[in-house]
């Protein structure tokens, strides 16, 4: 089930420091996104991320046991944000995995960019801190071999080429 | 039949749509299994496993290759969370599900987990003990590296045996939706085969139906009978082209009306009702298959005719129907009235012309007896010889005369059947002899030569009808004489194998040609001045050929003109053994002792000539008017022997015989002989029924009177052989041996009693049966025989079949004298062995 739910943070905000899985620091806003459209990088915080309204995914995954609730920014919000239209993207995750996604994957009801899992951070060790969601259980369509590879974690880099 | 296919039809239907069910649900299961399949496969839960795992081996190595002395420590722990991810993964993850089961897998995975517990303390701990800590890590990296191996190995061998698997899974689905597949088209090529089957079996049905409806539509309409047909409740279904003609009524008209209100007559029309609510209530059918009825019907004018019908009902679909096939018998209605018509008019007719003739024949021979008697009483007075001559005369034309009258008598009596053969042994040389002496005065004043002669062995005792037999013999021998002057008539005898041939021979005037082939015809006479000189009725030969046909014989004439003609004629004749003191009436006068005679007889004339016969002979004579008074004397004085007049006023002879043989006078077991003008042998038959011994004619003959006299005890003979004809008897006697003989008599007495018994009961009995049974009895009568008896059964049956009362219950009433006397006689025949 997906439930919408935006909010409008305004600016950068202090995230109090995590406790999750061992996390050492939690350092004033580590950049945990960057996005490279039209040879110009864009880079996100958590808190961009949020501001930029975020969605909630109620789903099961293969890879996950039972159902969790997926909280992120979608993927078609940030298309809009960074004005891509046409094309593909190329997301690499912090060990280098990288994978091909459609912008025609980019839609409403479509695919997030998790954050959260079950309301909590995602570390690295949980496939945080970004993990690409689509809502498998909403949509058959999106319970295939290629969308399981597109669902990418430990995401860290967005390349948006035509 | 029909029924049975259609049942038959009904469960192939259903197990058809039952078998398609069965195919149709199976093969959505296996599609809905072969879809789950193919969409595991596609949905393929499975991720790329074998990369996730040899991947969880990349990261160990990534991470491995960064524990060294000097080392990133924030890419260390990087590496590690990235490879603990990777872990996580594999231990949590829905796709590693079926790894984890194998226990190779589990072990190893077991051991990574307890390695990475064991591990993240240093991780986690801070930079300076982290440092500190790298040789330990690095030796806990190399332990671990088997176990990781392992992990991404059999993680390997897991996957590919679950692809196979999965492999073969989806090829036995596939082949089982194969087979289903191949079931389903089975079962629709049989159902396909089975309604082609059907759909032949209904155009086959369908084609015979309609033939057999031509059929049945042609028959109706090519019926003569009118044909109609109707339901349950009388309603016309159909009416033909030919009930049409018959009620004058359109079939378009009275389709669909009552049968009633259509052709029923209106005074029938209740029982109509009536017989439709009863066949409706019970069933019951009275007019329903039960073969012709005569009915009557109406026509579309209201008018009212017979109509013959046959009503047969059938079982439809629809329910009862009746078919009925009428046909207007007014026509026949009318035939049969006009034939009972001209039946009865040519009965009585008939009846009418025998009657006259009898009583014709009785007013001429009754004065003419008077004259021929009174002549003979003269010739006994004295006479002068010219008195003697005119005597002489007289009686010769009175004899001819009567002669002329006996003629046409016995054509009267052949042509209504009642002459019938008296067979009895008799002595044909004699008979011979006496004709040709009493032809020879005739011949020599012809100047002709006569004379008879066996040809062949004689045979003198023959059975043959003596009088019949000297009847044709003096027709034929006195014909020849009066024919021929001066010349030969000669008599030729052969007797052979039970056939007696008689050529008789002239050299007289000879018959044309024309004229042979018409000779034995009713009034035939020769139209030559001769021939009227030498006079007759045209009548002898043509009752010479009815007696021969009545003998069982034929005749035959060649002959040529002026040269002379020979007959011929044979009758069967089987040898008999000679009878001492027979058939010699005329040249054996019976000796007779004085008897006590009653004479009854109203005509005056007679009366005397008879006392005057009696009294020459000398016997004692006691006369009656009538029958009352002849009745009183029989009951006063015991005569020997009464004479009876059959035609008397106040009383008739045959009353009157009844009255003496009913009472107890003491005459009443005297003989009684019947005298009569009226001599058909019918009458006969009543006479002896009513208990008289034997029948005179008149003119009595002096001959004959002694003849009667004289028989006295031998009378019996004489009845016998009017009632019996031995040779049946012995006949029957031949074919069954002297037992059988005997017990069939016995039944036949026991059945005469019964059916006598039965004819004499109180009960109203059918005139139908009374027919049936006399005519039953009169069959076994001629076999024994019993001429008599059988005839008056005959008589019987005869006047119950005309339905004649009076008739009826006079030959009822003689029935048991008859029979009395017959089974007398029966008893007393002993036949030869």
């Amino acid at each position: 089930m997906l439930k919408s739910k935006r909010k409008f943070l305004a600016g950068i905000s202090l995230v109090t420091a995590f406790a999750i899985s061992g996390v050492s620091a939690a350092v004033a806003q580590d950049i945990i996104l960057t996005v490279t459209h039209d040879g110009q990088s864009l880079t996100f915080d958590r808190d961009a991320l949020e501001a930029l309204g975020t969605e909630t995914i109620e789903t099961s995954t293969i890879w996950t046991e039972g159902t969790h609730s997926f909280e992120g920014v979608s993927l078609a919000r940030l298309m809009q944000e960074v004005g891509a239209q046409e094309g593909k993207l190329i997301a690499t995750a912090v060990n280098d995995y990288s994978v091909d996604i459609p912008l025609s994957d980019a839609v409403e009801d479509g695919p997030l960019i998790a954050m959260k899992m079950d309301g909590a951070e995602m570390s690295l060790r949980d496939k945080g801190p970004l993990w690409v969601i689509y809502p498998y259980d909403a949509n058959s369509d999106y319970r295939s071999e290629v969308v399981y590879s597109r669902s990418i974690w430990q995401l860290d880099r967005l390349e948006i080429v035509d | 039949m029909e029924n049975n296919t259609i049942s038959r039809a009904k469960a192939g239907r259903t197990i058809i749509a039952i078998a398609g069910l069965v195919v149709v649900v199976a093969i959505a299961l296996l599609t809905w299994n072969v879809r789950k399949e193919i969409e595991e496969l596609s949905s393929a839960r499975s991720d790329n496993v074998q990369w996730s795992l040899s991947q969880a081996e990349v990261e160990f190595h990534e991470f491995s290759g960064r524990i060294r002395t000097g080392a990133d420590l924030a890419a260390v722990r990087k590496r590690f969370d990235v490879f603990y991810s990777r872990i996580k993964t594999v231990s949590q993850g829905k796709v590693f599900e079926d790894l984890r089961s194998d226990p190779e897998f589990d072990g190893a995975l077991t051991e990574v987990q307890a390695w990475l517990d064991k591990v993240v303390p240093y991780i986690d701990a801070t930079d300076a003990e982290l440092t500190g800590n790298i040789p330990t890590l690095s030796a806990l990296v190399q332990e671990l590296h088997p176990a990781v191996r392992t992990l991404a190995n059999s993680g390997l061998i897991v996957f590919a045996r679950n692809a196979d698997e999965r492999r073969a899974d989806v090829a036995a689905t596939l082949i089982e939706l194969a087979v289903a597949l191949a079931v389903l088209i089975g079962a629709l090529g049989l159902g396909v085969l089975h309604l082609v089957r059907l759909n032949r079996q209904m155009r086959d049905q369908e084609r015979s139906q309609r033939q057999i409806t031509t059929r049945m539509t042609t028959v109706i309409n090519t019926s003569l009978d009118g044909v109609i047909v109707s339901d349950d409740r009388g309603r016309i279904i159909e009416f033909s082209p030919a009930a049409e003609e018959i009620f004058g009524h359109r079939a378009a008209d009275v389709i669909g009306k009552e049968l009633g209100a259509v052709i029923i007559p209106d005074h029938l029309l209740a029982a109509h009702e009536a017989g439709m609510q009863r066949m409706r209530d019970k069933g019951e059918l009275r007019v329903i298959g039960k073969g012709r009825q005569q009915l009557e019907a109406k026509r579309a004018d209201g008018s009212i005719f017979p109509v013959e019908l046959a009503v047969q009902s059938a079982v439809t679909e629809a329910g009862d129907i009746f078919i009925a096939f009428l046909r207007d018998i007014t026509q026949q209605k009318a035939d049969e009235a006009e034939l009972v018509d001209a039946r009865d008019k040519a009965i009585a007719g008939e009846k009418s012309r025998s009657e006259f003739l009898a009583t014709m024949s009785h007013e001429i021979r009754t004065p003419l007896n008077g004259l021929l008697g009174n002549l003979s009483l003269l010739r006994d007075t004295t006479l002068n010889p010219k008195q003697d001559t005119y005597i002489r005369n007289m009686e010769t034309s009175g004899r001819l005369l009567l002669n002329h009258v006996s003629d046409v008598l016995d054509i009267i009596r052949y042509d209504s059947g009642k002459v019938v053969a008296n067979i009895e042994p008799m002595n044909v040389s004699d008979l011979l002899q006496d004709i040709i002496d009493s032809q020879s005065g005739m011949a020599s004043k012809q100047e002709t030569t006569l004379g008879w002669s066996w040809n062949g062995p004689a045979q003198h005792w023959i059975t043959s009808d003596r009088d019949r037999l000297q009847h044709v013999l003096m027709n034929l021998v006195g014909n020849a004489v009066k024919f021929t002057k001066r010349g030969r008539v000669s008599v030729k005898v052969r007797w052979h194998e039970d056939e007696i041939t008689f050529d008789i021979e002239d050299t007289g005037a000879g018959i044309p040609l024309d004229q042979q082939a018409r000779i034995f015809d009713d009034f035939v006479t020769g139209n030559t001045a001769y021939d009227r000189e030498v006079g007759g009725t045209g009548l002898g030969l043509s009752i010479a050929k009815r007696f021969v046909s009545v003998l069982g014989g034929e005749i035959s004439v060649d002959s040529e003109f002026g040269k002379g003609s020979k007959f011929c004629f044979t009758v069967p004749a089987t040898r008999a053994v000679p009878e001492a003191g027979k058939n010699r009436p005329l040249a054996a006068p019976v000796a007779t002792k004085p008897l006590l005679v009653l004479v009854v007889e109203d005509n005056e004339i007679n009366r005397f000539v008879v006392r005057e016969m009696l009294q020459a002979d000398g016997h004692d004579v006691t006369v009656a008017h009538d029958g009352q008074q002849g009745v009183d004397l029989a009951a006063e004085k015991k005569f020997d022997l009464i004479l009876m007049d059959i035609s008397m006023p106040v009383l008739d002879g045959r009353s009157a015989t009844r009255r003496i043989r009913a009472g107890t006078g003491a005459s009443a077991a005297s003989r009684i002989i019947a005298l009569t003008a009226n001599a058909l042998l019918s009458e006969r038959e009543d006479y002896l029924a009513d208990g008289m011994d034997d029948v005179l004619t008149k003119p009595l003959k002096k001959s004959d009177l002694r003849r009667v006299l004289g028989q006295g005890e031998q009378a019996a003979v004489v009845s016998t052989t009017a009632l019996i004809n031995p040779k049946h008897s012995e006949e029957l006697f031949e074919v069954v041996g002297a037992q059988n003989y005997q017990n069939l008599l016995a039944r036949f007495n026991a059945e005469a009693e019964k059916l006598i018994d039965w004819l004499q009961s109180d009960n109203a009995l059918d005139l139908t049966d009374i027919a049936n049974e006399t005519h039953k009895l009169a069959g076994n009568s001629g076999l024994f025989g019993a001429v008599g008896f059988g005839e008056a059964l005959t008589a019987i049956e005869r006047a119950a079949k005309a339905g004649e009362d009076a008739k009826l219950i006079s030959a009822v009433g003689s029935l048991p004298q008859i029979w009395h006397r017959s089974k007398k006689a029966l008893a007393e025949i002993k036949p030869k062995e």
